[in-house]
């Protein structure tokens, strides 16, 4: 064995001398947990894939800086008619796809087109093209799209026409996912249009040269980009590097200039060493604890209340979130440009927990709950049809708005038992396992998840949750509240900032007075770079822009 | 012979089909649907209904399972659900990934577990036996995440001597033909690229072989010691054989068959991909893929993955006894 060793070593030194130097200066390698889905981002949801097409990609608006505000990008003005539903935009000229067609109106009219119409040819929704996210932000396709026209008036005049007034519009167009392709590129590729043999092509800083599955994506500087290029990278290799111990090695030994969430202990090596740093992206995600309103001691605001007071929310950040992360009162998080509301809190005092479980009449504790049955139209009814024990559900993946799903279930169990109300933990299975169970109404207690904003917009936020709440929905755990859903429905048909906000943090109030739903933390998500790396520009949202980085 | 191939390949069939259905079954058992997968926080029972129709998950379970029975037999393995691309390219990058780290580690395993499993065995309870049994202990016990971690530490961190990051420094550029690396270069005469991938091929290769390694040599002595006891080999010794004749040709060929088996149990299990090793190391094989699918729950990847990969053991299997026929003479009579 240790003959074997020897040779084994001898034969490692040997190869090793022989190695050749790589890694050139202006290269940036960035090391992402996963492979993308797909590079074409009308299709998929996923934030690795959007990461890459961000880089190439370009809509019509964008967001500015660190922020969730929207300012105009290919357009470069707008205008919107005073009943709302009719959008002018002036587009940018003397732009270019990355294949040298020319970006124009026709251009623009030709992707709305391919996103919301069936019969466009390449649509092609027959062969299983998803665009999940037109259809949820533009209410679906053909007579469903909300968007009901689109029309080239000249070289660089784009009118949209919309079914009715939406608050969220220009948030909506500044998504990833409504990045501008060269329609000459997608037609040349049909369906192969964003796998890795094709690619993107767009009108950005960076053009698509290679993606290998599962090793990386290769992109290269657009000498012909239109606009400015802040920082001097040339070439980017965005590497899939699944294992996050593998990922803090690789940027340990300079394969990557830095990865996205650093495991929360990894975070004083990093802050304490010489050649890497921690940037913060700002957090635009809420971690909650929602009640399953099918237990039939949930229906009663006391015991919600309770729950609320009873649960150390700081305690919980301080003791499983990075420094920059807050305690969250509300659903809509600081960061939203409209729509937070600062007056809302939500106080620790297991005394009043306490006391306000005694009047509801739990004073020994409460360690059972009954649950109540469901009638045809999914109103829930006065029957109990089974009593269990109080269950926690907790989530079995990291997010960044939940770092140890179970740890922290664990401190909120301990919390409640504080209180005298003794909740036992309970896993719902798997990733998908859980989202299904919660969707469709079955995680029967109190059950942890969270969100991550898409757009900016509140109603993205609060009211992608709660604007249909007038009947008691499944997902949300039958919680049911019209005059919440009233105000959300309301804000949402609004284009004034002003109003939208005065409406979305009354509901915002409303939803809080009635203890509707424990919200819990805001977590920051951290980026760890190597020094090398300058100039990063975090985003709310994840959509950082490599243009911006400088290497030394 | 040529009765006993037939025979062994007309009994595959039903094997393969059986796994077939297994696998479409138990994939719609199991709670989630791609459709879930895909939206993930945004899963609604109504969003979720309308991917489900789009993706044809609404129609008859027997009907799907034919959808995909005819595509495979047109040699279309069908799309992903997420990001709507063709399985068989997706394959062809990724297969030959594992197909090489499996070779590696495995050839690794048997060139060393062999010997020392007979070394241990001639020389039972002698220290170099109770070492390699204690080593073997050792390799079998040891968790790959954390030997894998320890390497890329010790190697790839401090020492900065080994890349623990894929399978190419990603400066080499190299034409490829079989997808195996190393073979590639050789027949493209790409010299940097052979010790590129040769070295990347050194911390996955010892985290993947420690495992075969253990239960080789293990096999491989324990088979030794009952060959090594029986009478035919005590005549040898007794008509005044040498030591080296005797273990070579007259025991070890004897115990070969169950050294065989479990050589090829385990080149199979590696070559379903070690999912492990291939995180740890970033390593594009089919292990970690096929992992991810399952969880996304992309029904046709796991579908033709796991057929393929089934395939495969037939093949394993079937190379198996044809050596078993060759080793043991016997085997062919019957």
């Amino acid at each position: 064995m240790r003959s074997v060793l020897k040779y084994l070593s001898l034969a490692m030194i040997i190869l090793i001398l022989a190695a050749p130097a790589v890694a050139q200066d202006t290269t940036f390698r960035w090391g992402a947990f996963g492979n993308p889905v797909q590079l074409d981002p009308a299709l998929v949801t996923d934030g690795i894939s959007l990461n890459v097409t961000n880089q190439g990609c370009e809509a019509l608006a964008s967001f500015v800086g660190s922020t969730t505000e929207v300012e105009p990008w290919l357009a470069e003005s707008w205008e919107v008619s005073d009943d709302g539903l009719t959008w002018t935009f002036k587009l940018r000229e003397g732009i270019t796809f990355h294949d040298g067609t020319p970006f124009n109106a026709e251009a623009v009219k030709w992707n709305f087109d391919r996103w919301r119409l069936t019969d466009h040819p390449e649509h092609r929704d027959e062969e299983g093209q998803v665009y999940e996210y037109y259809e949820a932000q533009f209410g679906g396709f053909d007579d469903a799209s909300l968007i009901t026209n689109v029309e080239a008036l000249d070289e660089t005049t784009v009118v949209i026409t919309l079914s009715q007034p939406m608050g969220a519009f220009l948030n909506n167009l500044a998504m990833s996912n409504f990045q501008i392709a060269s329609p000459a590129a997608v037609e040349a590729a049909g369906a192969a249009y964003g796998t890795p043999e094709v690619g993107f092509v767009c009108t950005g800083p960076f053009k698509f040269v290679e993606w290998t599955p599962d090793v990386q994506v290769v992109m290269e500087r657009n000498e012909n980009y239109w606009g400015e290029i802040p920082g001097n990278v040339t070439r980017i290799e965005y590497k899939a590097i699944p294992d996050s111990a593998a990922r803090f090695a690789a940027l340990q030994a300079g394969e990557i200039d830095g990865f996205e969430q650093p495991n929360v202990e990894d975070i004083p090596t990093i802050e304490g060493s010489d050649n890497m740093h921690i940037v913060y992206r700002p957090s635009f995600n809420t971690f909650y604890l929602a009640f399953n309103y099918r237990i039939q001691e949930f229906r009663d605001p006391k015991v919600r209340q309770a729950i609320s007071l009873a649960i150390n929310r700081q305690a919980i950040v301080d003791a499983f979130y990075n420094e920059e992360a807050v305690v969250a009162n509300t659903m809509n998080p600081p960061t939203i440009a409209i729509g937070f509301n600062p007056d809302v809190k939500t106080p620790y005092d297991p005394e009043q927990a306490k006391a306000l479980l005694a009047e509801a009449g739990y004073a020994d504790g409460l360690s059972e709950v009954n649950v109540l049955g469901v009638d045809d139209n999914g109103n829930i009814t006065d029957e109990v049809v089974e009593t269990i024990p109080v269950r926690l559900y907790y989530m079995p993946v990291v997010r960044p708005y939940n770092p140890d799903g179970e740890a922290i279930a664990n401190a909120m169990a301990a919390d409640l038992a504080a209180v005298g109300i003794t909740a036992e933990l309970a896993s719902a299975g798997d990733w998908s396992t859980y989202l299904s169970e919660r969707s469709n109404g079955n995680l029967l207690g109190l059950y942890q998840l969270g969100w991550t904003g898409d757009n900016g917009d509140p109603d993205n936020f609060i009211g992608y949750f709660f604007h249909d709440v007038d009947e008691p929905l499944p997902r949300e755990g039958f919680y049911q509240s019209p005059q919440v859903a009233a105000l959300l429905q309301q804000a949402r048909a609004l284009t004034d900032p002003a109003e939208r906000d005065a409406l979305y943090k009354e509901a915002e109030a409303l939803h809080a007075a009635e203890s509707g739903r424990i919200y819990i933390a805001h977590g920051p998500v951290p980026l760890a770079f190597s020094n090398r790396v300058s100039g990063w520009v975090p985003s709310p949202f994840g959509k950082e822009l490599y243009k911006f980085v400088t290497l030394q | 012979m040529t009765t006993y191939l037939i025979r062994r390949t007309l009994e595959s069939i039903p094997v393969i089909i059986g796994v077939s259905i297994l696998v479409f079954m138990l994939l719609r058992l199991i709670p989630g649907d791609p459709a879930i997968a895909i939206l993930g926080e945004r899963a609604t029972p109504e969003n979720v209904a309308a991917i489900r129709e789009r993706l044809g998950l609404n129609k008859p379970l027997p009907e799907q399972y034919m959808i995909w029975v005819s595509g495979l037999l047109r040699g279309d393995l069908g799309n992903t659900v997420r990001g709507n691309i063709p399985i068989v390219n997706e394959l062809r990058a990724r297969f030959p990934a594992t197909v090489e780290l499996s070779l590696v580690a495995m050839t690794l395993a048997a060139v060393i577990g062999v010997p020392l499993g007979i070394i241990s065995a001639v020389r039972r309870n002698s220290i170099i036996d109770t070492s390699t049994m204690f080593g073997a202990l050792l390799g079998v016990s040891i968790p790959i995440f954390v030997l894998g971690l320890l390497l890329i530490y010790l190697f790839g961190v401090q020492l900065k001597w080994l890349p623990f990051i894929g399978r190419l420094d990603s400066g080499i550029k190299l034409e490829t033909r079989t997808g195996l690396f190393v073979v590639d270069s050789i027949l493209t005469g790409n010299w940097d690229a052979l010790k590129n991938a040769l070295i990347h091929l050194i911390l996955p290769a010892m985290t993947l072989f420690t495992v075969p390694l253990a239960i080789i040599a293990r096999i491989t002595r324990s088979s030794m010691l009952e060959v090594l006891n029986q009478d035919y080999i005590r005549t040898a010794r007794a008509k005044g054989l040498g030591e080296r004749p005797v273990v070579v040709t007259h025991a070890l060929r004897n115990a070969l068959l169950p050294i065989i088996t479990i050589i090829g149990l385990q080149l199979g299990t590696l070559l379903s991909g070690a999912v492990l090793t291939e995180t740890i190391y970033a390593w594009p094989g089919i292990g970690k893929w096929l992992y991810d699918s399952i969880i996304a729950r992309d029904y046709p990847i796991v579908q033709s993955v796991t057929l393929v990969i089934a395939l495969i053991y037939v093949i394993i299997n079937f190379v198996v006894d044809i050596l078993y026929a060759l080793v043991d003479p016997r085997i062919r009579v019957a």
